[in-house]
């Protein structure tokens, strides 16, 4: 139920609206900002399969290497490293439960080394990539 | 090692709630244990059927009910679920009569809205953008 404060006069916006309201519009960073670094992202979301440099991803943010590298895990609370890497491993969850092989799984998500893939793997999602494909295969 | 496994939200009618999690959120009973007046009643994500469960918990703790009550008034949501594509998720929740206190809007690297979930909480969906 939308609720009036000291600071809301004349508001339909409930306390909680007025927060988020109040935390984007002070935050440190300008909206142009926002919309150079999601679409760093999107460009990963685009190309994850293929072999990404921290240079491409900062240059389709329009920003140099180590400012990119800041702004981004000051956003998203993690580095564009990490995103990338859980951004593979969520598509390839998606693709061994849809009954692909693990082995064209590994090369679809853009890792070139199976072993990494499995390693990777095992240590983000606890199960091994056999370990995983056969967890889902009795669901 | 510690795994987290379940996380739970407070209801005030257990099958109201499953009704609405399952029915109209979408998501999947996985576990109904009598305990009790009251079960134990998780769901899950159909994605994410391995993964944390919510627990639909009866809301039978009187202090617990002042603080529900509280967020409730202030607009502020429980808890949070993701969803992929904001925009359709609000229009489909929209047509089965899910009243939102908040639509969708942009937060820097979020798309958020609030919505009522009938059992006494507001629930937040987010999309990342």
């Amino acid at each position: 139920m939308p609720i009036k404060t000291e600071n809301m006069p004349n508001t339909n916006k409930t306390f909680f609206e007025a927060e988020i309201d109040k935390i984007y519009e002070s935050g440190p960073f300008s909206r142009q900002m926002y919309l150079q670094v999601r679409q760093s992202k999107h460009f990963m979301e685009l190309y994850y399969m293929n072999k990404l440099e921290l240079d491409d991803l900062a240059n389709a943010a329009f920003l140099s290497r180590f400012h990119y590298v800041r702004v981004f895990k000051r956003m998203y609370g993690l580095t564009p490293r990490v995103y990338l890497r859980n951004l593979r491993l969520n598509k390839a969850k998606d693709l061994i439960k849809n009954g692909i092989s693990i082995t064209t799984v590994c090369f679809d998500i853009g890792y070139e080394s199976p072993s990494t893939f499995s390693s990777v793997f095992k240590k983000c999602t606890g199960y091994s990539p056999k370990e995983y494909q056969q967890l889902h295969s009795a669901i | 090692m510690l795994k987290i496994y379940v996380t739970s939200i407070h209801v005030d009618n257990q099958e109201k709630a499953l009704n609405f999690y399952t029915k109209i959120l979408g998501f999947i009973k996985k576990n109904e244990v009598p305990l009790g007046e009251h079960k134990w009643l998780t769901v899950v994500s159909p994605d994410e059927q391995l993964g944390v469960e919510l627990l639909l918990e009866p809301m039978t703790f009187e202090p617990a009910k002042v603080y529900q009550k509280a967020l409730k008034e202030a607009g502020i949501p429980c808890t949070s679920f993701e969803v992929d594509d904001l925009e359709r998720e609000f229009e489909r929740l929209k047509l089965l009569g899910v009243q939102f206190s908040m639509s969708p809007k942009e937060a820097g690297t979020v798309k958020i809205a609030v919505l009522d979930d009938t059992c006494g909480n507001y629930i937040q969906l987010m999309q990342q953008l």
